[in-house]
């Protein structure tokens, strides 16, 4: 049999939807997840009973497979009497191991900001939901654009799992279009090759978004050199 | 609904699985590790036309969801060539690559680490290329690597869940199979994952020992 990809041209329609479902659970389970990754980066970089809760949590979500997450979330809660649909499931079980990645994340950015800067805030007198609000987060998000955007491309690859529960995005729909054309060898290789290409386009973006927002950062050696001497004075 | 308890049997299930996972875990790990580093040396050197092409076959790889390439061994390539093509086999052949991708960038990253002045000090002593990076690149870039390599072996553990989906009998099938027959799903699949905590806290441990001896080796050739 030869490599022919024309064969996939009566699907691509599907493929398409798909890849619109894909593009919806992603965007769903990044917004979520990059809610929880600030609340647990800030809880981390604490002190206090907060932190060791959020250690443990950070700690589970990222050393037990996704699959077994999602299959926990998918059927182990109906058990208990909480009914979630496939879709939803798919988006709560990226945004808690989004979190869990991100959260990490954000602590390494608000554990960099200048201890300086938060003094400055206290001393002049702003509340300590404004310091929050106003300096430290700002400062240790953009700071984090980068390395969160690498845990965000890493979701968008395992949002492929979510197609063992049943959710027929791009994957899921992937897997009948094999089925119906039997050419798994093309559908898959241009499967791998469409998600390749997006999330490699993806990071581009992310790196371009980190410059931008941090272009102020860029100092002069000179600049920098004074900064390293205030530091050790 | 007979034998929907749970019997001392579905802990030797379990541990059979675990096993499993393990040992692919081991054996996929071991050969990528080998592989990465291979591919690293080889664009370390920048041998011409194989070094472009393995870096975009690697990027591929490592930019794609496994799950998708593994369909791609498991239905794609029997269909291609007509050979059946056992899951294990296929679960080995795409963990190996899939570790092999991130391990290379990894060792890139270690090499580029180590200063290419010392390179040509050594070539200038008269080591051979193949001296120096057994005397010179890998010692040290394997300190560096080290920390990622520890994070990536955890992460590669918990990869091998996805197997399960071509019918490698590993520790999710387990709790698959002990969930059809017990219809306790939230039982099954807190016992699955802990299961597989243990194993990653585990692993994590005895990395972060190694990191270690390895560091403390490695700090006077710094000084």
């Amino acid at each position: 049999m030869s490599f022919d990809l024309t064969v996939l041209t009566p699907h691509l329609e599907p493929l398409l939807a798909g890849a619109l479902l894909t593009a919806e659970v992603c965007a769903l389970g990044i917004a979520g997840a990059f809610g929880l990754a600030t609340v647990l980066g800030l809880a981390t970089a604490g002190r206090g009973w907060a932190q060791r809760l959020a250690w443990l949590y950070v700690d589970v979500f990222r050393n037990v497979p996704f699959v077994v997450q999602v299959f926990f979330l998918y059927y182990g809660l109906p058990e208990i009497g909480v009914y979630i649909d496939a879709f939803w499931t798919g988006v709560l079980a990226l945004s808690l191991v989004g979190g869990a990645y991100g959260g990490d994340v954000v602590r390494s950015g608000i554990l960099a900001i200048d201890p300086g800067v938060v003094e400055a805030a206290r001393v002049g007198g702003l509340p300590r939901l404004d310091i929050i609000r106003r300096i430290v987060l700002p400062i240790a998000l953009r700071a984090a654009i980068r390395p969160l955007g690498s845990v965000f491309v890493n979701l968008v690859l395992s949002s492929s799992i979510l197609s063992m529960i049943t959710l027929d995005e791009v994957t899921g729909t992937a897997r009948g279009v094999a089925a119906e054309t039997y050419r798994p060898f093309e559908v898959y290789a241009f499967l791998l090759v469409a998600y390749a290409v997006l999330t490699y386009a993806v990071s581009l973006g992310i790196a371009a978004l980190h410059r931008h927002l941090n272009r102020h950062m860029v100092a002069s050696p000179g600049v920098a050199g004074s900064e390293v001497a205030g530091k050790g004075a | 609904m007979r034998h929907a308890g749970f019997t001392w049997h579905d802990g030797a299930l379990l541990a059979q699985g675990l096993g499993v996972s393990l040992g692919l875990f081991a054996g996929t790990f071991l050969i990528g590790l080998v592989l990465g580093s291979g591919a690293a040396v080889v664009r370390h050197f920048r041998v011409p036309a194989l070094s472009p092409i393995l870096h975009a076959g690697l990027e591929l790889l490592r930019n794609s969801p496994v799950l998708v390439q593994l369909f791609l061994v498991f239905f794609g390539i029997p269909a291609l060539i007509h050979q059946p093509l056992a899951p294990l086999s296929a679960a080995g052949l795409t963990l190996s690559a899939n570790t092999a991708a991130f391990v290379y960038f990894i060792a890139v990253a270690g090499l580029d680490a180590v200063g290419r002045d010392q390179v040509e000090a050594a070539r200038t002593f008269g080591f051979t290329r193949m001296q120096v990076v057994r005397h010179i690149l890998a010692p040290q870039a394997a300190a560096f690597a080290v920390a990622p390599l520890v994070g990536l072996a955890v992460n590669q553990l918990q990869v091998t869940s996805l197997v399960s989906v071509i019918g490698v009998m590993d520790l999710t099938k387990a709790g698959d199979i002990l969930n059809l027959r017990t219809l306790r799903p939230f039982a099954v699949w807190t016992m699955v994952g802990a299961l597989y905590f243990a194993a990653a806290k585990t692993l994590t441990l005895l990395g972060n020992r190694w990191e270690r001896r390895l560091r403390a080796h490695a700090a006077p050739l710094e000084l």
